[in-house]
C-alpha cells in the first residue's frame, strides 16, 4: 500500500467516489418500480472497502441503512473467504437476525470490484421493497409477533455467481412476494445500479491506480475517524444516564423501557443500553446494528452535521446492549416497526447528552413514525385501495430558537401526499390538515407542534388502521422546558360521538359520515418558560397556535384587553 | 435602420448586446449594475450605447430585458406585506408544506418562515371536491368577513388559494372580484390564474410568491416603461421569463413570479442559439461566474424545461429552464475542512472584496488567484481596465502551500483540480437524472470563468469537444435578443389515454387554444410567426409522477394532437429514457395539458466575416502557463483578431474583453463561420 495521499488527491478522488454513490443512488431511484423508492427515496448506495468498512455513502441515504450496510458486510466476509468471492458475484440478504439487516423489506445487495485480479472493495445498495411476503400486504403491519410472519427471510446468499443470475433462487424469492412484476423491477433496478457503480469505480481505479484508490479509502476513514474523535474529546468527561418509555409494543405489552448510560473518557465514548426492556412480542424490536446507526445519527447531527458518513464514525464509538433486549434483539424477534424504536433511541441518546452538550441538544421530538392507513373498495371503480401515510409532528425546542412545527424528525424525512392527490386517487376526503394548538411544550424556546388530519370516506365504508407512539409518554423538554402534547387517534361518528382509539390498532370500521381524527405528538421545549422573551409571547398569542389558558399556565401571560 | 437590444442585469454588471437588423452589426456594452435601482444602470447604459454607436432613439425597435429584481426581492424578503385567503381547515398548509426538513442531519437548518404570517392567513367556509363540484358552497357573507380581515391586516397583496381551484376556479374568482371592488389598491393573485395545476402546496406557494412580488415589480415595470418611452419610443419591451421566452411588461407586472428564475434562462437560450449556429444539437452548458456555475442541457437545439424548482427555499411550480447550480466560481474560496482535506467553495469572495488578486482587500485564496498563479488568467481583465496582482494571489495561496508542503503552483493546480471535481460531480448527477451520458454532448462554457475551466471539465467527463461562443461573458444579453415571445397555458385534467379519452382531451385543449389565440391577438404577433406546442403530462395509472410528452409543433392556427398510439409510443420512449423501462400494457392517463404559444423572434444571421487568408493566427504575446505540473511556453491570441477558418494547437491562451479561454497541450482549435472556437480535446 502506498503512503497516505495528500489532502488534494484525497479530496479529488473522494469527490469522484461520492459521485459514484450519488449517480447510482439516482439511477436506482429512477429505475425502481416501488413508489417507496421512486418518490420517498427509501434507498441507499455505498462503497465499502475490501475489509468491509464503509467508505462512502450517498448523500441522500437514510440513517438506518448505515446499519444494514455494516451488517451485510460483516455477514459476507464471515461467510466467504476472499478466495470464494469472484468477479460478477452479487450478494443478497435481508434478514435482521442472520443476514445483517434491520427489517425484511430492506433488501441489501453487494457486488465485489476487482482490478488486476485483486479485490478493491464492494459497491452496495439497499432498497425498501413495497412487499416481501409474510402474513400482511406491505410486510409492515402491526400485530406480528415473530419474524416468520413478517415475510421471506433471506440469509446472505450469492444471487449472481460470476455474472450469472441463479434463476432458481430468484424464482424462489419472487414466488414469496406480492405484486411480483413490481418486485422483479425493483431487483432489476438494484442490479443495474450496482453495475453502474461497479463500472464507475473501475474508471476511478483506472484513472488513479488501485493503490492510490485503496490508500484514499484508508485516508478518508482515518480522517473522518480523527475528526469524530476530536468532537468526542470536546464532550466533558463523565457518565451520563437517561431512560424513556415507549407506550407499548402493539401486542399487549405496555411501557417499554429504553435505558442508556453514556461514558465519555477523553475521546472514548461508550453507549451502554444495559437496563433496557427484554425483547418484546410486538414488532418494535431492533437489531444492535440498527441501534448503532441511531447513535451515529445523533452524534453526526449534534456534533458535526457535515462529517462524511463512513466507518470512521462507527469506529469512533462503542455501543453495547445485552443480546435479547428490545435494542439488540435476537431470533425470532419481529422487527417491522423498528423505526419507532429507532426514533426513541435517538431521543434517549439526546436526553443522556443534554447535561454534557447543553448547546447542542433539543427537546424530545414526536418520537414516532406515526402511521395512518385507510383501506376499502373504491365505489367509483369497484377496485380495492390502500392509502398509507406517515405523518410528521413536533421537533423539539433548541438552545437558540423554537422547535419546528409539523415536520418529519430525525431518522425519517419523507414527504406527505398532497390533499388533492389523495382525493383524486382515493375515495377519501380530507376535512382538515393543520397544526395542533398547544401541543408544543412551553420553554425559553418552545417545542414544535404536532399535526392533525381529519379524513372521511366518500360514498362508502372503509377501515382505518393507526400505529402511533408517544400517546402516553409525552415528549419531554430539556433544562426546564415543558413536555409537548401526546398523539391521539379517534373516530368521530356520524352520530356525533367521539370515540378514542388505542395507540396501535388495525382495521377499525369507518363508515360513510364518520371521520378519523389523526393527531401526532408535539415536542418538548428548551429552557424555563419564564425566560421566554416577552415580545415572543405576544407573537405566540397572535399566531393562534396557543390558547389563552396555555399562555397563562405556562408563562403567566394574560391576553391584553382588546380596544 | 432598426436595432434589437438585449439588456441583462447581473449582480455586478449590466450587459448590453445590440444587433442591427439590416447590417447584422453587433455592438456590446457593459456598465456596473445599480442594485438599489436596477433601472438606473439600464437607462445610463442605453444612453452610453446609443451615443457611442450613433443609434437614434427611434431606431430601437425591440428591447428585451432580463431582470433579477424579483429574485433579489425574494432572497432579501423585501416583498409586500401579504395575506392569504384559503379553504376552511387548511390555514396551516402553506406552513407545513411537504412536512420535510431541508437537511436530514442538521438540527438547526430550517425551512424559511412562510411569506404569510399565520395571523394573516384567513379561512373561508367553502370546499370543492376532486371532481370540481362544490361540497360546501361559498357564501357572499363569508367573502366579506375574509376581506374585512385582509383589510384589517394591512396587507398590500393577497394570495387566494383554495383546494381544487385548478378544476373549478369559481370560488376563487368570486373572492378576487370582490377583493378588487372593495380593496382596489391591494394586489390580488389567484392560484387558478397563476398556475392552475394540481398539488396544492406547490400551487399555493407559487401563488403566494407571486402576490408577494406584485406591488414591487408592478412599480418597477411602470417606472421602467415610462423612462423607456422617452429613450426608445418605438421599442417593443419584452421581459424575460424563467421558461426562456419573453412576456409583455403588463404580464410581468401581473405574474412577476415568472421572472424569479429568469437569469439563467437567458443564458440557456443564448447557448441554444449559439449551438444552432455551430451546428451542435446536444450541448451541456457551463455558465461559470464569480460565485457559482450553472449547468443546463440542450437537446436538439432546445434547452430542457422543468416544472419544479425552489427559489429562496420556496417551491415554485412553473415552466422553468432546467438549470442546476454548483457553488463553483472564480471567487470560490479554498479552505481546509475539519478533517484536513482541502475544499473549494461554496463560500465565495464575490465581487467585493473579490479574489485576492483584485487588490480590493480580499486575502483568501480563490480560484481566480490559482488561475493567475498558473498563468492561465492574464494579468489584465476587461481590456486592461483592471489589472490583477500576482503578488497578492501568491500571498493568499502561500499559507495553503505551506501547510501542504507543496509549491505554489502545485497548490494552485490542486485548487483547480478540486473546483473541477465539484463541477464534474454536478454534471454527472444532472446527466444521470435526465437519462443522458455526458460523453455524447458538446461542452459549451460561458460566463466570465467558464472557458478557463472547460478543458479540465471536458477531460474529466471524457467529452470530446468544446464550443466557446464569440462573446462568452455576454451570452445572456445575446440570448435575450434572440428570445421568442412565449406564453404557457396549462389545465389539469385526468383523462385516460385511450381512443375514448381522445375526445375528452380535445375538449380540454379547446379553452387553452382559445386563450392562445387571444394572446396572439393581444400581443399583435404576425400569423407567420405564431407557433403552438402542445405537451401532455402522462403517467401510468396509480403512479404519482408524470412525464412531459410533447406533440409536434404547429403553426398558430391549432395545436396538434397525434393519434393515441403515437402518444403512447412517445410516452414509452420517455419512460424508458428516464426510468430505464416501460410496460406496454398498463393503462396510461393524462394529468396536465400544457399549451405553449410562441411568437417567434426574428432571426438575424451572423455577419459574414471573412478570414484574412492566413490559416494560422499570430500570437500577440507568449507567457509561461502551467499544465500537469510543468511550465509550458504558451502563445497568447487576441480573440478579436481571430477569423473564420483559422486553426491552431494547444497549449494556447485566447484573451478577449470579457473572458479567457485556456487551450490544453495537444488540443486543437478551429474558428468557425460564426466565430465560435471549436476545441477538439486530445485524449
Amino acid at each position: 500500500m502506498s503512503a497516505t495521499p495528500d489532502p488534494i488527491t484525497t479530496e479529488i478522488v473522494f469527490n469522484a467516489l461520492q459521485s459514484v454513490t450519488d449517480e447510482s443512488f439516482v439511477a436506482l431511484m429512477k429505475s425502481a418500480y416501488s413508489t417507496n423508492i421512486k418518490e420517498r427515496h427509501d434507498h441507499s448506495t455505498a462503497i465499502v472497502d475490501r475489509n468491509g468498512r464503509l467508505v462512502v455513502q450517498a448523500a441522500g441515504s437514510i440513517p438506518i441503512h448505515l446499519a444494514s450496510m455494516l451488517g451485510l458486510m460483516q455477514k459476507l466476509l464471515a461467510k466467504y473467504p476472499v478466495s470464494e468471492i469472484h468477479e460478477g458475484d452479487i450478494f443478497c440478504a435481508n434478514d435482521p437476525h442472520v443476514g445483517g439487516g434491520t427489517h425484511l423489506p430492506d433488501v441489501n445487495l453487494a457486488m465485489p470490484v476487482f482490478s488486476d485480479g485483486e479485490l478493491v472493495g464492494f459497491v452496495c445498495n439497499i432498497a425498501h421493497h413495497a412487499d416481501v411476503g409474510g402474513m400482511s400486504p406491505g410486510s409492515m403491519a402491526g400485530g406480528m409477533t415473530s419474524i416468520y410472519q413478517e415475510g421471506l427471510r433471506i440469509p446472505l446468499i450469492k444471487l449472481f455467481r460470476r455474472g450469472e443470475l441463479d434463476r432458481d433462487l430468484f424464482d424462489l424469492i419472487l414466488l414469496n412476494v406480492r405484486v411480483v412484476e413490481e418486485r422483479r423491477g425493483d431487483y432489476n433496478a438494484q442490479f443495474a445500479a450496482l453495475r453502474l457503480a461497479h463500472r464507475r469505480l473501475l474508471e476511478i481505479v483506472a484513472r488513479n491506480g488501485r493503490e492510490t484508490v485503496e490508500a484514499v479509502f484508508d485516508g478518508i476513514i482515518s480522517r473522518t475517524h480523527a475528526r469524530m474523535k476530536e468532537s468526542i474529546a470536546a464532550i466533558p468527561d463523565g457518565t451520563y444516564r437517561f431512560e424513556d418509555f415507549m407506550d407499548n409494543d402493539g401486542a399487549g405489552l405496555d411501557d417499554i423501557k429504553i435505558a442508556l448510560t453514556v461514558t465519555i473518557n477523553g475521546d472514548d465514548a461508550v453507549f451502554d443500553f444495559t437496563g433496557t426492556q427484554a425483547q418484546v412480542p410486538g414488532n418494535v424490536n431492533i437489531p444492535l446494528n440498527g441501534t448503532i446507526a441511531a447513535v451515529c445519527y445523533v452524534l453526526k447531527a449534534m456534533l458535526d452535521p457535515e462529517i462524511p458518513n463512513n466507518h470512521g464514525v462507527i469506529d469512533a464509538i462503542t455501543v453495547t446492549a445485552p443480546p435479547g433486549t428490545v435494542v439488540s434483539c435476537v431470533e425470532p424477534a419481529s422487527v417491522a416497526s423498528r423505526a419507532h424504536t429507532s426514533q426513541r433511541i435517538v431521543d434517549v441518546v439526546i436526553g443522556a447528552l443534554a447535561e454534557a452538550l447543553p448547546d447542542k441538544v433539543v427537546g424530545a421530538a414526536n418520537g414516532a413514525n406515526s402511521m395512518a392507513i385507510f383501506a376499502g373498495t373504491d365505489p367509483r371503480t369497484g377496485r380495492p385501495y390502500v392509502y398509507l401515510e406517515t405523518l410528521g409532528g413536533g421537533f423539539g425546542g433548541r438552545n437558540d430558537r423554537d422547535g419546528k412545527d409539523g415536520v418529519q424528525v430525525h431518522i425519517t424525512n419523507t414527504s406527505n401526499l398532497p390533499v388533492e392527490a389523495i382525493e383524486m386517487e382515493y375515495p377519501l376526503l380530507v376535512e382538515a390538515y393543520g397544526l395542533i394548538e398547544d401541543s408544543g411544550g412551553a420553554g425559553t424556546w418552545r417545542g414544535g407542534l404536532g399535526l392533525r388530519r381529519i379524513v372521511t370516506p366518500v360514498d362508502h365504508d372503509c377501515v382505518f388502521t393507526g400505529i402511533g407512539e408517544r400517546f402516553r409518554h409525552q415528549p419531554w423538554g430539556v433544562f426546564g422546558g415543558q413536555p409537548g402534547g401526546t398523539g391521539h387517534f379517534s373516530v368521530r361518528t356520524r352520530e356525533g360521538e367521539v370515540r378514542d382509539m388505542p395507540t396501535k390498532f388495525g382495521d377499525a370500521p369507518l363508515r360513510e359520515g364518520d371521520s378519523a381524527i389523526v393527531e401526532t405528538p408535539g415536542s418538548g421545549g428548551y429552557g424555563p418558560p419564564e425566560q421566554r422573551p416577552a415580545e415572543t409571547l405576544g407573537e405566540d398569542w397572535e399566531s393562534g397556535k396557543f390558547s389563552a389558558a396555555y399562555m397563562r399556565e405556562n408563562y403567566g401571560w394574560e391576553v391584553p384587553p382588546s380596544d | 435602420m432598426s436595432w434589437f437590444i438585449g439588456v441583462d442585469v447581473g449582480g455586478t454588471f449590466t450587459d448590453f448586446y445590440a444587433v442591427n437588423r439590416e447590417s447584422a452589426q453587433v455592438v456590446i456594452h457593459k456598465t456596473p449594475s445599480t442594485p438599489h435601482n436596477p433601472a438606473e444602470a439600464i437607462l445610463e447604459g442605453l444612453d452610453a450605447l446609443a451615443t457611442a454607436n450613433g443609434i437614434p432613439a427611434d431606431a430601437i425597435t425591440r428591447l428585451a430585458h432580463g431582470t433579477t429584481v424579483a429574485t433579489n426581492a425574494l432572497i432579501q424578503r423585501k416583498g409586500a406585506p401579504l395575506a392569504l385567503i384559503t379553504t376552511e381547515g387548511f390555514r396551516d398548509l402553506l406552513e407545513i408544506g411537504r412536512q420535510i426538513r431541508p437537511k436530514m442531519y442538521d438540527l438547526k437548518a430550517d425551512a424559511p418562515p412562510p411569506l404569510v404570517p399565520r395571523k394573516h392567513r384567513f379561512e373561508v367556509r367553502e370546499r370543492m371536491m376532486a371532481d370540481g363540484t362544490p361540497r360546501i358552497a361559498l357564501e357572499d357573507a363569508a367573502i366579506d368577513v375574509a376581506i374585512d380581515q385582509v383589510e384589517a391586516s394591512g396587507a398590500e397583496a393577497v394570495a387566494v388559494c383554495l383546494l381544487f381551484a385548478f378544476l373549478n376556479p369559481e370560488h376563487e374568482q368570486r373572492i378576487g372580484k370582490r377583493l378588487r371592488e372593495r380593496l382596489p389598491q391591494v394586489a390580488v393573485s389567484l392560484s387558478s390564474a397563476v398556475q392552475p395545476e394540481f398539488r396544492e402546496f406547490e400551487r399555493f406557494s407559487t401563488t403566494a410568491l407571486n402576490a408577494y412580488l406584485q406591488p414591487l415589480i408592478g412599480r418597477y415595470m411602470r417606472h421602467l416603461g415610462e423612462e423607456l418611452r422617452e429613450r426608445a419610443p418605438k421599442a417593443r419591451l419584452g421581459i424575460n421569463q424563467s421558461s426562456g421566452g419573453l412576456m409583455s411588461v403588463e404580464r410581468a407586472a401581473d405574474y412577476p413570479v415568472r421572472t424569479a428564475l429568469s437569469g439563467p434562462a437567458a443564458g440557456a437560450v443564448g447557448a441554444a442559439h449559439v449551438a444552432r449556429l455551430a451546428g451542435k444539437p446536444d450541448v451541456i452548458t457551463l455558465d461559470m461566474g464569480g460565485t457559482s456555475a450553472d449547468v443546463a442541457l440542450i437537446r436538439e437545439f432546445e434547452a430542457e424545461i422543468g416544472f419544479g424548482r425552489e427559489v429562496a427555499g420556496f417551491p415554485v411550480r412553473l415552466p422553468i429552464v432546467d438549470v442546476d447550480t454548483v457553488g463553483a466560481g472564480g471567487g470560490s474560496i479554498a479552505w481546509f475542512d475539519r478533517d484536513g482535506l482541502l475544499k473549494v467553495g461554496p463560500a465565495s469572495a464575490g465581487a467585493v472584496p473579490g479574489p485576492a488578486c483584485y487588490g480590493r482587500g480580499g486575502t483568501e485564496a480563490t480560484v481566480s488567484d490559482a488561475n493567475l498563479v498558473l498563468g492561465r488568467l492574464s494579468g489584465a481583465l476587461i481590456g486592461g481596465a483592471m489589472t490583477l496582482d500576482l503578488s497578492r494571489a501568491t500571498a493568499a495561496i502561500q499559507p495553503i502551500a505551506d501547510r501542504l508542503g507543496f509549491s505554489i503552483e502545485k497548490t494552485a493546480e490542486g485548487i483547480l483540480g478540486i473546483v473541477t471535481a465539484n463541477m464534474v460531480r454536478a454534471i454527472r448527477t444532472v446527466s444521470v437524472e435526465r437519462g443522458h451520458d455526458p460523453r455524447h454532448f458538446v461542452l459549451m462554457p460561458f460566463g466570465g470563468a467558464g472557458a478557463l475551466h472547460a478543458g479540465d471539465v471536458a477531460r474529466a467527463l471524457d467529452m470530446a469537444e468544446i464550443v466557446v461562443p464569440p462573446a462568452p461573458g455576454i451570452l445572456c444579453a445575446q440570448g435575450l435578443v434572440v428570445s421568442d415571445l412565449k406564453e404557457d397555458f396549462v389545465i389539469s385534467a385526468r383523462i385516460p389515454l385511450t381512443e375514448a379519452g381522445r375526445t375528452e382531451i380535445d375538449t380540454a385543449v379547446a379553452p387553452l387554444a382559445a386563450a392562445a389565440a387571444d394572446w396572439f391577438a393581444s400581443e399583435e404577433i404576425a400569423p407567420a410567426r405564431r407557433r403552438l406546442r402542445l405537451a401532455i403530462d402522462l403517467r401510468y395509472v396509480g403512479q404519482n409522477f408524470e412525464l412531459l410528452v410533447p406533440t409536434d409543433e404547429t403553426d398558430g392556427s391549432a395545436p396538434n394532437l397525434p393519434d393515441i398510439d403515437e402518444m403512447k409510443r412517445r410516452f414509452f420512449s420517455a419512460h424508458e429514457k428516464t426510468y430505464g423501462h416501460y410496460t406496454a400494457d398498463d393503462p396510461i392517463e393524462a394529468v396536465n395539458l400544457r399549451l405553449t404559444a410562441i411568437g417567434e423572434a426574428e432571426r438575424i444571421p451572423p455577419p459574414a466575416v471573412t478570414g484574412d487568408g492566413d490559416q494560422h493566427p499570430t500570437p500577440v504575446a507568449r507567457r509561461a502557463v502551467w499544465f500537469d505540473g510543468a511550465e509550458h511556453d504558451t502563445p497568447v491570441y487576441d480573440r478579436a483578431k481571430l477569423s473564420p477558418g483559422q486553426h491552431f494547437t494547444g497549449p494556447a491562451i485566447v484573451d478577449q474583453l470579457d473572458a479567457t479561454t485556456v487551450i490544453h497541450p495537444g488540443d486543437t482549435v478551429s474558428v468557425d463561420a460564426a466565430l465560435n472556437l471549436i476545441i477538439e480535446v486530445s485524449r
